[in-house]
């Protein structure tokens, strides 16, 4: 196992989901929602790598088509949303823990839904969980940090002889 | 009458914050005003370094509750692997800040990772990870003639400015080592890049600490560093791409620091009148500020072309200033002469020298200078999408001055490479990799947001149109961050052909405290930090090993 701090998890995080295609706002909500779990010491890196496989396959608010529903781009509309009931129902919610983890990162909205289900319902409460994370630093197998780091990796562009000379140095070096 | 602050589109402009001069605001002052003021006190309690100054070093610092050690390694390197890119494997020496005093079982942990960088790892009691290289024309110069108990050629060796340089100070968690959350709330770490700041001046006591052992290794009978070599020689640094993408990336930490900075300024330019004793610190500030213009090397020919505006500037203050302390809001006066005649260098100099003398009335505001972030997060999705465009129109008004039809104005793109994730700047019409940019096009993304939201419905919330659009999400939530913090943006094209990358690194190194700025090319540049100060080793000498 790999120790991380929390803000490896959340940088990992964020650029792990913008490799598997969520926008660059979305995948900064997936970061910080990643840190959530990881101050719960809950298993955050299985978790996030079953959601970036599953999100393409999921939809967002207001488009079903009967498939499941994408609990990051929900929780990203209930987090903006000006929503004046006090109570609402989901269905078919993916991956649940993540639509629990995103809201908590604003405290708007209560959850409660099966947290270990790939696929529940949910119900929505106003209010902000109880229980601030606990954990302060979080760990990670060598198999997951690598997958995770496979996706980070498509934002990255291959090294070439230009790009090392010219995109980051130039001029004169170390001759002092 | 009350003076206000610059407004965000005189004081964020690239041109003028690529003039930037630290001031007694910058972070590395902070510093050693607390240090001072809390007595901290300063021992080596380990020094295991060879005849060649191979080992490693521990110097503890106690402060009124705490006790924080910088833990040095000094290993050999093969010249031909010494390079300040981030690309480099291999340093000089490698040092991390610990939380407490490392007992021997930690020092063997910190001795199999610290010099390895980025390819070790790291606990909670790191709160700072860092190497530097030596001055390759310097350092063994030094070193020759203390063993021969003489002084260094001071000319020479103030050319250069410093024994060792950084090439990289990683705090926030990097590579495993202690989340800033983590000791935010202590009263020494609250301001920004304390820790950071920390480790790099007692980097420079210990480079002091290195050419004096090696030197008296030779020969027992060696000089010490003279006193006033040891004040004017700072810690180097190559400051490279990597910084412009963290200011951009922290608009309430820029907005910040910005707004202490022009806040600052303000009250300073609204006194009513100018005391003897400031008048009096004032010209000795102009007098220092002079002397170090005079040795400010470059071989950048923009750089050296401002430094010599910078002069006849300096020159024209000094015989002006008399008359303009005398007027009604003299500070003011003195501030509007500047902006009149003077080149931007000139102008932002100015405003670090007139900062110098009001230590009373604007030190409070470093403790503005720290930014919760999470504050940055939430978007009101209820306002509506006429609203919003009204704010992006309000907001980034100044970006349509920028043609984003012309290639120019499109030139550059900003990624990240595959080495190292090495942050780069590419020419988006001449390279592959324009679709891997970064979200650094501040500008052109904001005004393309404002034609998107012109084709949605007024009345539809934004919530709903982000839901619909998540791809325009960063942007909404950094317009409406930008909103509320004038400060947070700068006001340029970030990806125009004529943009200076080392612009928005020297804003953000005055900021830190930087001196003696030398571009290297438009997107690296050489520093020092702490030049002209006390060491802390001075500042906190009597202490006893903890």
């Amino acid at each position: 196992m790999i120790e991380l701090s929390l803000n490896e998890v959340e940088a990992l995080a964020a650029r792990a989901a913008r490799g598997a295609g969520f926008s660059w706002g979305l995948a900064d909500d997936v970061g910080r929602a990643a840190r959530v779990l990881a101050g719960d010491g809950a298993d955050w890196s299985a978790s996030l790598l079953a959601l970036l496989e599953r999100a393409p396959r999921l939809v967002s608010p207001g488009a079903r088509e009967g498939k499941p529903l994408c609990p990051v781009r929900m929780a990203a509309y209930l987090n903006d949303a000006p929503i004046e009931t006090s109570a609402l129902a989901l269905r078919d919610v993916a991956l649940p823990v993540w639509l629990d983890a995103l809201l908590r990162t604003q405290g708007l909205w209560r959850v409660e839904t099966d947290l270990r289900a790939a696929t529940a319902d949910a119900t929505l409460t106003r209010g902000a969980s109880a229980a601030p994370p606990g954990a302060r630093r979080a760990a990670i197998s060598r198999c997951a940090y690598d997958a995770l780091n496979a996706l980070a990796a498509r934002l990255y562009v291959p090294e070439s002889d230009r790009s090392r000379t010219r995109g980051a140095g130039g001029g004169r070096v170390d001759e002092d | 009458m009350t003076i206000a602050p610059r407004q965000p589109d005189v004081a964020m402009r690239l041109k003028r914050m690529g003039a930037s001069h630290p001031t007694r605001l910058s972070f590395l002052r902070a510093l050693i005003r607390r240090v001072e003021g809390e007595r901290w006190r300063l021992a080596r309690a380990r020094f295991e370094l060879d005849d060649d100054g191979y080992g490693q070093a521990v110097y503890s610092l106690r402060t009124p509750s705490r006790t924080y050690s910088l833990v040095a390694f000094s290993t050999r390197l093969d010249d031909s692997r010494r390079t300040d890119r981030v690309i480099a494997d291999a340093w000089d020496s490698s040092f991390v800040l610990y939380d407490g005093l490392p007992d021997a079982a930690e020092l063997t942990r910190l001795q199999a990772n610290v010099p390895l960088q980025e390819a070790g790892r790291y606990t909670a009691r790191e709160l700072v990870l860092a190497r530097a290289n030596k001055s390759v024309r310097q350092f063994m110069a030094v070193i020759d003639a203390l063993a021969k108990g003489e002084q260094p050629d001071g000319q020479e060796l103030l050319r250069v400015g410093y024994l060792l340089r950084t090439t990289a100070v990683y705090g926030n968690g990097k590579f495993g080592i202690a989340d800033r959350d983590e000791f935010a709330d202590r009263p020494e770490f609250s301001g920004p890049f304390q820790a950071e700041m920390l480790t790099v001046w007692l980097i420079r006591a210990f480079a002091f600490d290195l050419v004096e052992h090696i030197a008296a290794r030779r020969n027992p009978a060696a000089a010490r560093l003279a006193p006033g070599l040891r004040r004017a020689l700072g810690v180097g640094n190559a400051t490279g791409l990597g910084m412009a993408p963290f200011l951009v990336r922290h608009p309430v930490l820029v907005h910040n620091w910005f707004a202490a900075r022009e806040t600052a300024l303000a009250r300073v330019r609204s006194a009513p009148d100018a005391g003897t004793q400031e008048c009096e610190a004032f010209a000795a500030a102009l007098l220092e500020f002079q002397a170090r213009v005079a040795v400010w090397r470059t071989q950048d020919a923009q750089q050296a072309r401002a430094c010599e505006a910078l002069v006849a500037d300096l020159e024209l203050l000094s015989r002006e200033a008399p008359r303009l302390l005398r007027e009604a809001q003299p500070w003011d006066a003195l501030y509007r002469f500047a902006e009149a005649h003077f080149s931007l260098e000139g102008q932002e100099a100015c405003v670090a020298l007139l900062l110098e003398p009001h230590g009373a009335l604007v030190d409070d505001l470093c403790e503005t200078m720290s930014a919760d972030e999470r504050h940055g997060h939430r978007i009101d999705g209820g306002m509506t999408c006429g609203a919003m465009r009204v704010l992006v129109d309000e907001v980034y008004g100044w970006a349509n001055a920028i043609d984003f039809a012309t290639p120019a104005a499109n030139a550059r793109f900003w990624y990240v490479s595959a080495d190292k994730l090495e942050p780069r700047l590419g020419e988006r019409f001449e390279e592959d990799g324009a679709e891997l940019e970064q979200p650094l096009a501040v500008a052109r993304d904001a005004l393309a947001l404002a034609r998107a939201l012109a084709e949605e419905d007024v009345q539809t919330p934004l919530a709903e149109f982000l839901a619909r659009r998540p791809e325009w999400r960063h942007v909404a939530r950094r317009a409406q961050t930008a909103a509320r913090f004038p400060y947070a943006e700068i006001r340029d094209n970030l990806i125009g052909a004529d943009m200076r990358p080392v612009d928005i690194l020297r804003a953000k190194l005055a900021f830190f405290g930087a001196r003696n700025f030398d571009p290297r090319s438009d997107r690296w540049l050489r520093i020092t930090l702490f030049s002209g100060e006390p060491g802390i080793e001075e500042i906190c000498a009597g202490g006893r090993a903890a």
